[in-house]
């Protein structure tokens, strides 16, 4: 029962915050970047949530960060879930050799871990958010590829694929029409707890200042809030307000991700009694 | 000296949707040395049957009825009290070997876990009983079996295994759930025998669909279909001559009988019919059978479920 | 029409392939045009995988495999889908032969519209003809598998397969996971369908009985040989080779309760 209960809240959240972010300006009086007030106020009647050290409203950019710290999360896992899904079914239908050489490709890439690799491709080439979107969701995908290699695995080999070989379907269409939509809920359960992991990288790299400062999303706030003395000086309406954000929403994704996993468990096929 | 009775065992399934009758008022007697087979197809409410006595349904399980043991409803009594009796002195042998042995425990200590939780014996008798089970179940080297894991063994061998599992405590009586399904003919024949071997003194329960088997191990037959019995009898009467349009359909469907089929499916559970359950597929029912439910009718030492015998 | 000839097939497995395991060890059967042959063993015979390597479903590791003349073992991939239509197979399980995903009807359809059979309308009648064909009801075709039983799903297998109008079937033991009385059923249909397209097919199975009444001809397989190979009446009457023997026997044994009771039955069977 209480899982239930979580699952709803949490998916509650989820919406809450697309809401929030697709309605930015229809939430926030002021936009952003605009100076809208003396520097450091705290929160009052103009601004909810205070000014920052420029003077800029705290709860716009809180409202406006959303928009680009949830379309980098969600859009570097779409991306790494597409890429893991297909290659995925191609090397774990068609088995052989290239299945063995991207295994131990993917032996090979995997234990290195994807944060700090992207710390260093960030500080040599300085791309832009979607760049880093990009690789973030091509690294972010080797995981994936093992995992769904392995349900394709075990799927190629029953009845239903063999059969459909032997009605002389073509490859192509065996993947796409009964190995993928077979696969869709491994999919989708990877696709939300990549989310999770993709912002909150996402958000750990605009914290270290890893592209254009000037952005407003979350990770600039909360870093903008430590270098700038926001924390020293105990300006909790700055630094909290993105890093609950932050944390919110990475709840309320891995609870998703959980009872997805848990639903997602074959059929418990009736007891022949 | 009847051992296990069962008056009216009601057995329903609730879930969200629906409402499962899987088994409907069932009597049943065993008594001391019986061998008794209990046969039907799946969906027939047999194994839901072996379950009730057992105490092993699940939660959602409504069941109505008795299941009298020595004085006491096993249905009625506290988990405590059940746990004692299982394995102790009612058995289970389950189907499926792969399925009930756990398989990161050696054979020997799964053998000797009935024998130590009921503490029958301390754990250095229990290691001989081991042996000698193993070896009255036909290892050539039980020591070695006892030390080994479930899955070095082929089915036949594992199902040998459960059977000493469930002998370990010498039970009184013993549940035997599709004990050969799965097995080759030779393999089958080989366990069917040393079953019957075991069983000699003691008291059978045996849930099957085959009736060969039936035939080999037990001396009474009792046919269900639909969540309830059908018929019962004397194995060697029931099967020369059976009486419900059920049974004749089921021995004619055989092959080696010429395949026969009984037309249509057997009814949902959760659409029972009013009426005679088989009615439907029967080729010998009056304008009677499909407005009223047959009884079970008594004719010398045959019980039907068929108004043709009234 | 169906000529296999000295067709082995060995599985490796483990480090650098060191161990083998040999399904089948330089087997050659044929099988004429409308025979009906049942290929008997135990499992681990390697009757199930010589039967998908009549359809080339498991590549050989030796040998030929000619369908009608056409050798298989030489088409490369896409010739050999192309042939595909023309030989069938029914699966054991009935619980995994059909896609969870996918209804009654767009199973059947679905090799209709791989092969471009018929028209979208004429379509469905050609699903209601077949699921008649198979002894089902026509409102099963919105049903997902889930919904319908182990014999249901058996006859939804070969009303699939029959759409294409194969002439060679091979059934892997399609009724051992089915009751008595749903195994009387589908083996009589396929029996029927079979005498009444003149269809050839090898029947795989561990029960010599069933094989008796389904099969005119019988080969005997034993740890990937086959050990004899002759008419049923001819090898269930007086079998040559020991192991078949030992079938024979065993078979009769457990049969033999009901030659006793067989002639108490009451005379309508």
């Amino acid at each position: 029962m209480s899982r239930k209960i979580i699952l709803w809240v949490s998916v509650a959240v989820l919406c809450a915050y697309i809401v929030v972010a697709l309605c930015a300006p229809l939430l926030t009086p002021y936009s952003p970047t605009e100076i809208t007030g003396s520097p450091l106020q705290s929160p009052g009647d103009n601004h909810p949530l205070g000014t920052n050290d420029l003077g800029q409203d705290i709860f716009s950019q809180l409202v406006y960060g959303a928009r680009i710290t949830l379309l980098y999360g969600f859009c570097a896992a779409l991306l790494s879930v597409f890429i893991s899904t297909s290659i995925g079914i191609v090397i774990g239908y068609y088995g052989g050799f290239a299945d063995e050489l991207v295994s131990r490709a993917i032996d090979i890439f995997m234990p290195i871990p994807v944060f700090p690799l992207l710390i260093v491709l960030t500080a040599f080439f300085s791309p832009g958010i979607l760049t880093i979107s990009l690789l973030m969701g091509i690294l972010g995908s080797i995981h994936g590829i093992r995992i769904i290699r392995s349900q394709v695995l075990s799927l190629a080999q029953t009845n239903f694929v063999e059969g459909a070989r032997a009605i002389g379907a073509p490859d192509f269409y065996i993947m796409s029409r009964h190995i993928l939509p077979n696969v869709m809920p491994l999919v989708m359960a990877k696709f939300v707890s990549s989310s999770q992991r993709m912002l909150v990288m996402g958000v750990g790299l605009s914290f270290i200042g890893m592209w254009d400062t000037t952005t407003v999303d979350w990770g600039t706030m909360i870093q903008k809030s430590y270098t700038s003395g926001g924390m020293a000086l105990g300006l909790w309406w700055w630094l909290l307000p993105p890093g609950i954000a932050v944390v919110g929403i990475s709840l309320a994704l891995a609870m998703i991700g959980y009872s997805f996993e848990e639903k997602f468990n074959p059929r418990v096929g009736v007891n022949r009694i | 000296m009847t051992l296990v009775r069962i008056e009216g065992l009601g057995v329903r399934f609730s879930t969200r949707s629906e409402c499962v009758q899987a088994v409907d008022t069932v009597d049943l007697d065993i008594a001391r040395g019986d061998h008794i087979a209990l046969i039907g197809e799946s969906g027939c409410g047999k194994t839901v049957l072996g379950m009730a006595v057992m105490g092993l349904l699940p939660k959602n399980a409504w069941i109505t009825g008795a299941v009298r043991y020595r004085d006491q409803d096993l249905l009625k009594a506290a988990e405590p009290d059940l746990q004692r009796i299982r394995g102790k002195e009612i058995a289970m042998i389950m189907q499926n070997s792969a399925l009930s042995l756990n398989p990161v425990k050696k054979v020997g200590d799964q053998i000797a876990e009935p024998l130590l939780i009921h503490h029958v014996l301390a754990e250095k008798a229990a290691h001989d009983e081991i042996v000698r089970l193993l070896t009255a179940m036909g290892f050539d080297e039980p020591e070695r079996a006892a030390g080994r894991y479930p899955h070095e063994f082929s089915g036949g061998m594992r199902e040998r295994i459960l059977v000493a599992v469930a002998l370990a405590c010498k039970p009184d009586i013993v549940i035997a759930d599709e004990p050969t399904s799965g097995l080759d003919a030779g393999v089958k024949s080989r366990i069917l025998a040393l079953i019957k071997q075991q069983m000699a003194d003691r008291t059978l329960f045996l849930i099957t669909h085959d009736m060969g088997t039936a035939h080999y191990l037990c001396t009474q037959i009792a046919v269900m279909y639909a969540g309830e019995i059908v018929e019962t009898g004397r194995t060697h009467d029931l099967l020369s001559l059976p009486m419900h349009p059920y049974t004749q359909g089921l021995l004619a469907s055989l092959p080696s009988a010429g395949l026969h089929p009984i037309p249509g499916m057997s009814p949902s559970p959760t659409h029972l019919p009013g009426g005679c359950r088989f009615c439907a597929r029967c080729p010998a029912s009056i304008e009677r059978c499909s407005r009223e439910h047959p009884p079970l009718i008594s004719t010398g030492e045959r019980l039907v479920r068929c108004f043709l015998y009234d | 029409m169906i000529e296999l000839d000295k067709v082995t097939k060995v599985y490796t497995k483990g480090f650098l392939h060191r161990q083998k395991t040999v399904a089948a060890d330089n087997v050659s059967l044929r099988i004429k045009k409308g025979e009906s042959l049942g290929l008997v063993g135990e499992s681990g015979s390697g009757k199930t995988t010589l039967g998908r390597i009549a359809l080339r479903l498991i590549e050989p590791t030796s040998g030929t495999v000619r369908f009608d003349g056409i050798d298989l073992t030489a088409l490369s991939r896409s010739k050999l889908r192309q042939i595909r239509p023309r030989m069938q197979i029914i699966f054991q399980d009935p619980d995994t032969s059909l896609d969870p995903r996918m209804t009654v009807r767009e199973c059947i359809a679905e090799p209709m519209k791989i092969w471009d059979l018929c028209s979208p309308h004429e379509r469905e009648d050609r699903i209601g003809e077949l699921l008649e064909t198979v002894g089902l009801q026509p409102d099963l075709a919105g049903r997902y598998p889930f919904e319908i039983s182990g014999g249901q799903k058996q006859r939804v297998a070969l009303a699939r397969v029959l759409a294409l109008n194969p002439e060679f079937i091979v059934a892997d033991e399609p009724t051992a996971a089915l009751d008595l009385s749903v195994q009387a059923q589908v083996l009589n249909l396929l029996k029927t369908v079979q005498k009444k397209t003149n269809l050839t097919l090898l029947f795989i199975s561990h029960d010599l009985q069933v094989i008796g009444q389904m099969s005119d001809t019988i080969a005997v397989m034993h740890k990937g040989i086959i050990v004899e190979r002759g008419t049923t009446r001819d090898v269930l009457a007086s079998p040559k080779a020991p192991y078949t023997k030992r079938l024979v026997s065993a078979a009769y044994e457990s049969e033999v309760w009901l030659g006793k009771v067989r002639e108490s039955l009451p005379s309508k069977k």
